[in-house]
């Protein structure tokens, strides 16, 4: 028998679910429906003797309990107790705090220069070596490549520049004569400037200090 | 009673729409008022003299003609009890199960029948028309969906109908 458009009814009218147009356009339907009619009358047998007999019928039956699903909002707040959710709030604050406030502040920021007096923000070179205190002093001063056909100044001072060169290597070995204008117990820093083959300068490097220990 | 109408078979017309009428006035004003048979009995001989009397023209089927004749006659009882009675008759929520199953031994058959229905199919029943939830209400105590409520109940009336035919 193929299913007729206002089957879905069929349970709401027997159970005075219907408004009242509703339940007339039902009524009007089944009377020029005999599929319908049929299967309602089958419906209404079902449901009285489930009314009638329920007792019995179900006696022993396990009816689920209140499992009603509960909106995740609510699953998510049943998770933890007000007080819980407080000491949450307040650590994720604190957490907050720390990754504004603090972080910012220990990242180094890019190197700053001049170029026509003008305040430029660069990329930046890393020192690999030295960058913390050493020994003794060092045979030669490392960092990271930017590439070919970038050529390197080298900065070295104590109170004041000790020492400047020039290479298109990305380490360079000190001279014998700097070296002996170093000395143990001494702090030191050092940074690299890169220009482009034009010239032009196009990365600074952090001023990285580093002591050499006393003997 | 002459036919006027040749192509009416008023016979078979009262024959397959009396189960109807009968059903549409118990569900109307209450198969426990004594009187609906009366009034079913009135409609059927109000159809029957129209047929006769060729007052249906085919302008409509069969079946709204003599849904506005009951409907008609429904109101017109309602109307003249509630001049004497301060209530209308209220309509029972479904007609009589033993009278619609027939007997007694057929509602046991049932009965049985649905007793032997897995859990999922009985609790289905349970809920939605013993304990009388709505669709929605029951989807969510049985973490399913309306749809599935209105399936599972549609699934479980073909195997109360499939046992009780064996």
């Amino acid at each position: 028998m193929e299913k007729c458009e206002y089957e879905y009814l069929i349970d709401d009218y027997l159970l005075n679910k219907l408004d009242k147009k509703e339940k007339e356009r039902f009524e009007h339907h089944y009377f020029n429906c005999p599929s319908c009619f049929e299967k309602m009358r089958e419906r209404n047998e079902l449901i009285s003797v489930v009314k009638k007999r329920g007792d019995a019928i179900f006696q022993g039956t396990e009816v689920p309990e209140e499992t009603q699903r509960v909106p995740w909002r609510k699953k998510v707040f049943a998770f933890l107790t007000p007080k819980q959710w407080a000491a949450v709030g307040a650590s994720a604050a604190l957490i907050l705090a720390v990754v504004l406030l603090v972080i910012p502040q220990l990242k180094t920021s890019s190197p700053e220069f001049f170029v026509n007096k003008d305040l430029v923000r660069s990329k930046s070179i890393n020192l690999i070596s030295p960058v913390i205190d050493i020994k003794t002093i060092p045979p030669q001063f490392r960092w990271k490549s930017l590439g070919e056909d970038v050529h390197y100044k080298i900065y070295i001072y104590n109170s004041e520049l000790l020492w400047s060169a020039e290479t298109q290597e990305n380490s360079i070995t000190l001279p014998g004569e700097v070296k002996e204008k170093m000395s143990a117990g001494e702090e030191y820093s050092w940074q690299v400037k890169a220009f482009s083959p034009e010239g032009s300068l196009i990365a600074v490097s952090s001023k990285v200090r580093f002591k050499i220990s006393p003997n | 009673m002459e036919k006027k109408n040749p192509d009416l078979d008023i016979e078979k017309i009262i024959q397959d729409y009396r189960p109807i009428i009968n059903f549409r006035v118990k569900k109307a004003i209450g198969q426990h008022t004594p009187e609906w048979e009366d009034v079913v009995n009135e409609i059927i001989v109000n159809v029957i003299e129209k047929l006769q009397n060729n007052e249906f023209r085919g302008d409509s089927s069969i079946g709204t003609f003599i849904y506005t004749i009951t409907s008609r006659r429904i109101v017109d009882y309602i109307r003249k009890k509630s001049k004497v009675l301060k209530h209308i008759p209220q309509p029972n929520p479904f007609p009589d199960p033993y009278e619609q199953v027939e007997t007694r031994e057929k509602a046991e058959l049932m009965e049985n029948a649905i007793k032997e229905l897995k859990p999922k199919y009985k609790k289905v029943l349970y809920l939605y028309y013993y304990k009388g939830l709505s669709r929605k209400e029951v989807a969510q105590k049985m973490n399913i969906t309306p749809s599935q409520v209105s399936e599972r109940v549609n699934y479980a009336q073909k195997l109360v109908q499939k046992k009780i035919k064996k």
